[in-house]
C-alpha cells in the first residue's frame, strides 16, 4: 500500500522517471468508481517498466489502461494506486507487408493501426467493438474479437510476438516477427487475456489478412431461435465459407457475411439465400451502404453507446447455440429483464446485454452457469456495476486448472501489483 | 533414484507388461528421429490409462525422478530424449478414439492416436484435421501438441494451437487438470495455449480435444518449375502481394527435387526449383484465384506447369514434397535436417548465403520450404564414414540458423527446441527473456522433473557463461537457484 500522500509519490515517481508523466489521479480516471491515486502516461517502453518497479518496490498496486473502452470489464478493484495509461504509446513501429505482419505499440488503436495497414491492402482482421477506442493493448489483455472472428480467429490466434514489462519492471520479449514460430514458451499467447494480471503489453507483433476486393452479407429473418442451428448446420454442410456467421435476438435473425473477389462474394451470399428459403426463412442480400448500416445496427445492439446494462459473454458448443438462445430467452422472462443477443452462431459466442433490477439479473446469470458442465460452456459477466459482480462474481467457475493459473500468477507477479484480483486468476 | 523398490512401485501401477527395464529393451527408446542424440532411461512404462498416467507421475514427484514423456518418437529436436535418471512414459498405448461429435465438429483422442487416423476416422463424415506435419502417418497427437506441429498447409489454416480446443493434463506434481474444452474461451487464463508447444516441459496430456474442419467444396493443386530459385521466390512474393492466401505454397531445390524423384518418382520435372501451391474453398473462389495463380507463374517464366486432375496426381504430388527428407537418403549416405524461419521477403538473401555456404563447406545442402511462410528445411548432406563431416554439418545446420535470426526469423518453425537447440537459446531471446519463460516453467515445475534440460538452456546443458559471476535476474528475484 501507498505510504505517503499521493503528492510525495507524485514527486518520487517523477524524480525516477526523469519527466513529468505523473499526475494526480482525478474523478474522470476512476475505474469501476475507484479513483486511482496516481495516473501515469509514458512515452517510452523505459518508463513504463520504470513505474512498474517503482510500484513494485515501494508495494503500490498499478491498473493498465488502454483507450478505457473495456476498462469496467473483471472483479471491481481495491484502492489503485497507479492507474498507468498506455495510450501515448502509440504507433505502427512496423508494417512488413511481403510478409503479412505487423508490430504495433500498445496504446494504438485498432482503427489507427489498420489505416495504416490499408496502405498495403492488408489489415489485423479484428473487428471486436469500438475500434476507434480500444487498443491493440486492450484488445490483447482481454482477447476480444468481433463477428470476423468467425474466419480469422481472435487475438490469441493472430498474435505472433510480444514485448512485455513484467511487474517488476523488466522488459521480455516472446515469440518474433515470422508467423511461423516454435521456439520457447509462447508468453505472448499467456498474456493475452489474462486482464494485464501478469504484465503489460508494449507492443506486440501480429499475423495480418489481405482485404478482400468485396463483400456481400446476407440478412436472414427466421421464424424461430430453433432455426438457428439448421441454418448454420446445412452452411456448413455446404462447405460454404463465410467470414462472418452473425446471430441476433430478438428477433432472431442473422447476418452472414461472404468476403473475396466479387463473384465469388455474390455467388456465395445467392447460394446462402436459398439454403435460408430452403429452411423457411426470408433473405437478402446486402451490399455497399446497406451492407454497412446493417452491420453498424447488428455491432450496436449490445455494445452501443447508449446501452446501459450489463453485458455477458456467454459461451456453449456450436451445435447448442439454438437451445443456449431459448434458455437465455427464457431466463430473461423469467426475471423480467430486457435483452438482447449477439454473436457467433458458428463458434458458440455470444454476447447478452441485460438490463433490469440487479437480484433479476444475478438470478439470469446463475440459471445459465448452472446449466453449463465444466468445459461445456461458461457465463462470464464483462460490463456490470459493482453490486452484481460481487453477487455472482465476474467469471463463474474456472475449474481444476484455477491453482496452477495462480501459481502462475505468483511467480509473474509475487507481490500483487498488476491489476491485483481482476485477472482471472487474482 | 530408482532403486528397486521404486521400479516395484511403477510395476504395481502399470502391470508387468507395461513397464520396460532390460537394458537391451530399454535402447529402443534411447533416441527420437534426432538419431544423433542418444541417453537410455532408467525404465520405461507404457500406460494404458491417465489414471495410470497420474500414478506414475505423482510417484516421480514424490521420489523426486525425473521423468520424459514419448509419443510416436518422430521428433527431429531430442524433444523426447530420455533422461538416464529418469523413467520414460511412452504414450503409444493410450491411442483410443474417445468420442466423435460431428454436429459440434469436435473430436476427443487419446495423445497416442496417429495425426492421420483423425481425419481417416471423419473422412466418412465430410471432415478433416488440419495440420498435416510430414510425419502424419506415424505421429501421434500427443507430440502434435507439445511440439505445436505444423505441416504443409498451416499457412492458411494454423498450427496445432489453432486447432486444439482442450487438454486433460497432468502436472508435474501428479494433479490432473482440463485446460480450455468443448466450448471456446473457457475462463483463466490461456494455459491451453502455453501448454501447447511446450515439448513436453509442463504437463503430461492424456486427452485432446480438437476442432474438425468441413472438406471444401474445391482443391487444386499445381506445379510449376523455375529456372531459379529466385524466380521461384518472386512468384511467392507475387502470389503474397495479390491478396491470396494458398492452402499451401511449397518449394523445392534441384537437389531435393532429385532426391524426390529418386525415392517415389513423383514426376517432377529437372528444373532449379519446383513449387507446388494448392488452392481450396468454395469452388467458384478457387477457379478465379487459380486462374491469377496460373498467370502469376506465367509472369514468372515458370515452364512444366503441371495441374492435378484428380485426387491421385495431387496426391503424387504431395508425395514427392512430403518424401523429400527420407528421399535425401536416396542421394546421401547421412543427412542433418534443420528447421528455421525467416521473413518469407527475405528469401533471396539467406538462398544466397545457403548457397555460398554450401560452396564453402564442400558439402551439398537441399532446401525444402514451407515457402508461404518463410519456414526452411535446408538438409546438409555428409558422410559418417568421412572423419570429422558429421561435426561440420552440424557445424553448416547451426550456420544456417544464424543466418536466420539474422534478418529476425526464428530458431525453429516446426521441430521444436528440445535437446538439439536449447542452447541456442540465447541467440534468439535475452537472459530477461528467458528468465520470464523460466517463471512458466517454475509455476509448472518447481522441482525439474518434467522433461528436464530442453527448450530452455541450463548451465548443466550449454555450460557456463565464461567471465566473472554475475546473478541472474531471476536468482536476484528468488526465482531461481544455481545447481
Amino acid at each position: 500500500m501507498a505510504t505517503g500522500p499521493s503528492d510525495v509519490a507524485l514527486t518520487d515517481l517523477n524524480t525516477r522517471l526523469g519527466a513529468p508523466v505523473a499526475r494526480a489521479g482525478a474523478g474522470s480516471d476512476a475505474v469501476d468508481g475507484v479513483v486511482p491515486r496516481l495516473v501515469v502516461e509514458p512515452q517510452t517502453p523505459a518508463n513504463v517498466g520504470g513505474t512498474l518497479a517503482w510500484a513494485t518496490e515501494s508495494g503500490r498496486t498499478v491498473i493498465v489502461r488502454g483507450g478505457g473502452t473495456k476498462i469496467g470489464w473483471g472483479p471491481t478493484p481495491g484502492p489503485i494506486d497507479v492507474l498507468l495509461s498506455m495510450r501515448r504509446m502509440s504507433g505502427v513501429e512496423a508494417h512488413r507487408h511481403g510478409d503479412l505482419t505487423a508490430t504495433v505499440q500498445a496504446g494504438t488503436t485498432l482503427s489507427a493501426m489498420n489505416a495504416v495497414l490499408a496502405e498495403h491492402r492488408q489489415w489485423l482482421a479484428l473487428d471486436p467493438p469500438d475500434p476507434d477506442t480500444a487498443t491493440i493493448g486492450g484488445i490483447v489483455a482481454t482477447n476480444d474479437s468481433g463477428p470476423r472472428r468467425h474466419w480469422h480467429g481472435a487475438p490469441r490466434d493472430l498474435i505472433i510476438g510480444m514485448t512485455l514489462a513484467r511487474a517488476d519492471g523488466v522488459m521480455a520479449h516472446s515469440g518474433g516477427i515470422v508467423v511461423k514460430n516454435v521456439a520457447g514458451y509462447d508468453l505472448a499467447r499467456l498474456l493475452t487475456g489474462s486482464f494485464g494480471s501478469l504484465g503489460v503489453v508494449v507492443n506486440a507483433t501480429f499475423k495480418l489478412a489481405p482485404r478482400a476486393d468485396a463483400s456481400r452479407t446476407v440478412a436472414v429473418t427466421l421464424a424461430g431461435p430453433e432455426q438457428c442451428g439448421p441454418y448454420v448446420a446445412a452452411l456448413v454442410a455446404q462447405a460454404s465459407m463465410p467470414t462472418a456467421l452473425e446471430l441476433a435476438a430478438p428477433p432472431p435473425a442473422m447476418l452472414v457475411r461472404f468476403e473475396s473477389v466479387e463473384t465469388v462474394a455474390e455467388q456465395q451470399a445467392l447460394q446462402a439465400v436459398t439454403l435460408a428459403e430452403q429452411q423457411g426463412g426470408r433473405a437478402v442480400v446486402l451490399a455497399g451502404d446497406d451492407e454497412s448500416h446493417a452491420w453498424r445496427a447488428h455491432d450496436t445492439r449490445v455494445f452501443g453507446t447508449g446501452q446501459d446494462g450489463t453485458i455477458l459473454k456467454i459461451v456453449t458448443v456450436p451445435n447448442e447455440v439454438s437451445s443456449t438462445l431459448t434458455r437465455i430467452t427464457e431466463a430473461a422472462q423469467t426475471n423480467h429483464l430486457d435483452y438482447a443477443v449477439t454473436g457467433r452462431a458458428g463458434l458458440g459466442v455470444l454476447n447478452v446485454l441485460v438490463q433490469g433490477a440487479t437480484e433479476a439479473r444475478a438470478s439470469f446469470v446463475t440459471m445459465l452457469r448452472d446449466r453449463f458442465l465444466p468445459g461445456q460452456g461458461s457465463v462470464v459477466i464483462r460490463r456490470a456495476d459493482a453490486e452484481l459482480k460481487s453477487l455472482v462474481g465476474v467469471w463463474g467457475p474456472i475449474g481444476d486448472g484455477l491453482p496452477i493459473m495462480r501459481e502462475v500468477k505468483r511467480r509473474f507477479d509475487p507481490t500483487g501489483t498488476l491489476n491485483p484480483g481482476r485477472g482471472p486468476a487474482g | 533414484m530408482i532403486d528397486s523398490d521404486f521400479l516395484s512401485q511403477l510395476e504395481r501401477i502399470v502391470g508387468t507388461e507395461g513397464l520396460v527395464r532390460d537394458e537391451s529393451e530399454l535402447l529402443t527408446y534411447e533416441s527420437d528421429g534426432l538419431m544423433s542424440h542418444r541417453s537410455r532411461p532408467a525404465a520405461a512404462v507404457l500406460p494404458e490409462t491417465a489414471e495410470q498416467v497420474q500414478a506414475v507421475v505423482s510417484l516421480c514427484h514424490r521420489h523426486k525422478v525425473p521423468f520424459v514423456a514419448r509419443g510416436q518418437g518422430t521428433g527431429l529436436s531430442g524433444g523426447a530424449l530420455p533422461h538416464p535418471d529418469g523413467v520414460l512414459v511412452v504414450m503409444t498405448r493410450m491411442n483410443r478414439v474417445l468420442d466423435i461429435d460431428i454436429p459440434n465438429q469436435r473430436i476427443t483422442v487419446e495423445p497416442g492416436v496417429m495425426n492421420l487416423e483423425v481425419t481417416r476416422r471423419v473422412t466418412p463424415d465430410g471432415y478433416y484435421y488440419a495440420p498435416d506435419p510430414s510425419s502424419q502417418v506415424i505421429c501421434s497427437i500427443g507430440g502434435n501438441v507439445a511440439e505445436n506441429s505444423g505441416g504443409a498447409h498451416c499457412l492458411k489454416y494454423g498450427f496445432t494451437v489453432h486447432h486444439v480446443l482442450g487438454v486433460e493434463a497432468v502436472l508435474p506434481d501428479g494433479s490432473m487438470v482440463h485446460l480450455g474444452g468443448a466450448a471456446l474461451d473457457s475462463p483463466g487464463l490461456d494455459l491451453l495455449g502455453v501448454v501447447v508447444g511446450s515439448e513436453g516441459t509442463l504437463a503430461v496430456v492424456t486427452k485432446v480435444t480438437l476442432r474438425l474442419m468441413r472438406r471444401p467444396q474445391a482443391v487444386r493443386t499445381l506445379l510449376a518449375a523455375f529456372d531459379s530459385t529466385d524466380a521461384a521466390g518472386n512468384a511467392v512474393s507475387d502470389v503474397i502481394a495479390a491478396g491470396i492466401i494458398p492452402a499451401a505454397i511449397e518449394m523445392m531445390d534441384r537437389t531435393t527435387i532429385r532426391a524426390a524423384e529418386a525415392a517415389v518418382q513423383p514426376g517432377f520435372p529437372d528444373a532449379e526449383a519446383v513449387l507446388i501451391v494448392e488452392l481450396d474453398g468454395p469452388q467458384s473462389e478457387v477457379d478465379t484465384l487459380f486462374r491469377q495463380i496460373e498467370a502469376v507463374c506465367e509472369r514468372n517464366q515458370a515452364w512444366g506447369v503441371q495441374v492435378a486432375q484428380d485426387d491421385a496426381q495431387r496426391g503424387r504430388i504431395w508425395m514427392g514434397r512430403k518424401a523429400a527428407f527420407a528421399a535425401m537418403g536416396r542421394v546421401s549416405p547421412n543427412y542433418y535436417v534443420q528447421d528455421g524461419v525467416i521473413p518469407r521477403s527475405t528469401l533471396p538473401e539467406v538462398l544466397r548465403r545457403i548457397r555460398a555456404l554450401e560452396q564453402r563447406s564442400g558439402l551439398t545442402i537441399g532446401n525444402v520450404f514451407h515457402a508461404g511462410d518463410g519456414n526452411l528445411h535446408p538438409l546438409v548432406c555428409y558422410d559418417d564414414a568421412v572423419e570429422g563431416q558429421a561435426e561440420l554439418a552440424e557445424q553448416v545446420a547451426s550456420e544456417i540458423l544464424s543466418y536466420c535470426l539474422d534478418v529476425g526469423g526464428s530458431l525453429t518453425g516446426e521441430h521444436g527446441i528440445g535437446s538439439d537447440k536449447a542452447c541456442h537459446m540465447p541467440k534468439m531471446f535475452s537472459d530477461d527473456d528467458l528468465a520470464t519463460m523460466q517463471l512458466v516453467r517454475v509455476a509448472f515445475d518447481p522441482h525439474e522433473l518434467c522433461n528436464p534440460d530442453k527448450l530452455l538452456p541450463t548451465p548443466r546443458l550449454c555450460g557456463e557463461v565464461p567471465g566473472p559471476y554475475r546473478a541472474h535476474p531471476a536468482e536476484v528475484a528468488g526465482l531461481a537457484t544455481r545447481v
